[in-house]
């Protein structure tokens, strides 16, 4: 079947402004190519000062992963189910790969479970720095902690590389365990890595999170309620910003999560410097996490062998990413490819709090709400 | 590992049995925290009330839409979950009902539960579903000058994708 494009409409600037509806109101056009993430246009009507509506624009970067998972196998579509967000990618990976294992009644060996939680928790830490640096760092206009993260974030992806052999695409976790067992020296590394970066994070804390100008800039600014948070749904540190206490890994632990000690930091004020406060706390709960992890390492295999074909049947699986909970549904046909991929994650949850959180505030408040918010666009368009 | 007492997930079930015994066509729990309920479309926004004031399950995760050829029918998935409720946190209930092929139409959930105002918009492009009420049904991920049928339909082809 032949499909059809119509010519494209007449080219838009990228930064129009145009009258708006109201005398007094201008539309304004933020983005696709903003200074932070990028990928994502923010239609924003402004009076004066103030932003009265935003529309989110988004699918810049949509590239149909669920169409494309269709046509390849279960452990092709690893690679590319991984990419929508290349600093997360364990966790994309992860919850991808769990449905497929339900289906096929795989179950992966501990020490297995045990590898795939430490590089977990390690790409948690390199996704809150890049969070760090970039959209609480530089869209606050605060360049050192932009330097100070991304530097120490260059550290863990040294040691990923070190596990998986990629710097952020690993596709580690095909269906019955990790690829790789722990390196020689690999346990070694970290450990020393997590004793640094734990001192960093006490210069993080001064220099940044309880810093006057930051805490001034981002307290009080997008304050989404306990309510309003359940009632739409959002996800993630966004969630446990607004009070609500709800992580996959303890409603429903998977990995070896299950084994292992650890609190789940929330705040209530709801605002975004509770949310960039919840991503600061969970740095130090991830550094909690591979510490338990590595010392309690089972012997034994670190994965099965796994079938090829997905059985037929459906199944939900999900795991509590940097962005929030991210689940897939499979659907399988008893061949190699699956009928459907259906995947719900963070970002795209988390889109619906932007038009009630940007809305009759300052025009120099929306970067950090965000920011506080961590939208991915990549993960959000598929 | 995990007790295999499904008593919760299976009061569940019964509590939305005795209230839709008509509506609700079919139910089955799948396994501990997972329960599927296939219901008539007409009464999308009744269930959907009733779960969320009655039973605790106030979000929406994702809407899914299933393209079935062989069975002329559009299959459109709501998976829900609770926060507020610490007994019943843990469980996705998928909500799933069935739409002719040929003219997929069912109502917007949005005025019951806000959160699906994107979920639909994607299910909208991606699979032609018209939400019936949506405040704003546009596309939302395609290019704007794409004005191909809706790309996640199974006899959609893209020889581009194809595994190499």
């Amino acid at each position: 079947m032949t499909t059809t494009q119509a010519q494209a409409p007449a080219p838009q600037s990228p930064m129009t402004i145009t009258p708006g509806k109201e005398a007094s109101t201008l539309d304004v056009s933020v983005g696709p190519q903003h200074p932070g993430s990028g990928h994502v246009r923010l239609l924003i009507r402004v009076d004066g000062d103030y932003i009265v509506s935003i529309d989110p624009d988004v699918g810049y970067v949509h590239r149909g992963c669920e169409k494309i998972a269709e046509s390849r196998t279960a452990v092709s579509n690893i690679p590319h189910l991984e990419r929508p967000c290349i600093i997360d990618a364990i966790h994309l990976n992860w919850g991808y790969v769990l449905p497929i294992q339900e289906l096929q009644g795989v179950v992966v060996p501990p020490r297995g479970q045990y590898i795939s939680t430490i590089a977990a928790e390690m790409n948690r830490i390199m996704s809150h720095l890049y969070w760090l640096a970039i959209n609480a760092g530089v869209f606050s206009g605060h360049t050192t902690i932009f330097m100070y993260a991304f530097g120490d974030r260059d550290l863990f992806i040294e040691l990923a590389e070190m596990l998986t052999g990629a710097r952020l695409t690993y596709s580690f976790l095909p269906p019955g365990g990790p690829r790789r067992d722990l390196p020689a020296e690999f346990q070694k590394r970290l450990t020393h890595l997590l004793d640094y970066f734990e001192r960093r994070l006490v210069e993080y804390d001064r220099i940044f999170f309880s810093n006057p100008l930051v805490v001034a800039r981002a307290k009080g600014i997008g304050v989404l309620k306990k309510e309003e948070a359940i009632r739409l749904g959002v996800t993630g540190p966004v969630l446990r910003g607004s009070g609500v206490k709800y992580d996959v890994r303890k409603v429903e632990p998977y990995g070896a999560y299950a084994d292992l000690e650890f609190d789940i930091p929330t705040f209530e004020e709801g605002d975004s410097y509770a949310r960039f406060m919840v991503r600061f706390e969970e740095m130090k709960q991830s550094i909690r996490i591979i510490r338990q992890a590595l010392e309690k390492l089972p012997k034994g295999p670190i994965a099965r062998k796994a079938p090829l074909a997905i059985p037929e049947g459906e199944a939900i699986g999900r795991v509590e990413s940097a962005r929030g909970e991210i689940a897939y549904f499979v659907v399988g046909d008893n061949s190699d490819k699956p009928a459907r991929v259906k995947i719900m994650n963070g970002s795209f949850r988390n889109l619906i709090a932007m038009p009630y959180l940007i809305r009759n505030v300052h025009i120099a408040d929306m970067p950090i709400i965000y920011g506080g918010i961590d939208y991915w666009p990549l993960e959000a368009d598929r | 590992m995990t007790s295999h007492n499904l008593s919760r997930e299976e009061d569940l079930v019964n509590k939305l049995k005795a209230r839709f015994p008509e509506a609700i066509k079919e139910s089955k729990v799948e396994r501990e925290r997972r329960i599927l309920v296939a219901f008539d479309k007409d009464k999308l926004l009744d269930i959907a009330a009733f779960m969320r004031d009655e039973l605790g399950f106030d979000h929406l995760k994702g809407v899914a839409g299933v393209d079935e050829p062989t069975h002329k029918r559009i299959k459109v998935l709501y998976f829900v979950g609770s926060f507020s409720r610490a007994d019943i946190e843990d469980i996705i209930l998928v909500m799933e009902t069935e739409l002719d092929r040929g003219n997929p139409v069912i109502a917007s959930s949005v005025s019951v539960c806000p959160s699906a105002h994107f979920h639909e918009r994607e299910t909208f492009e991606m699979f032609g579903v018209k939400f019936e009420g949506h405040p704003d049904l546009r596309k939302l991920l395609t290019l704007d000058n794409w004005e191909g049928p809706p790309p996640m339909l199974k006899d959609i082809k893209f020889p581009e994708m194809a595994q190499r």
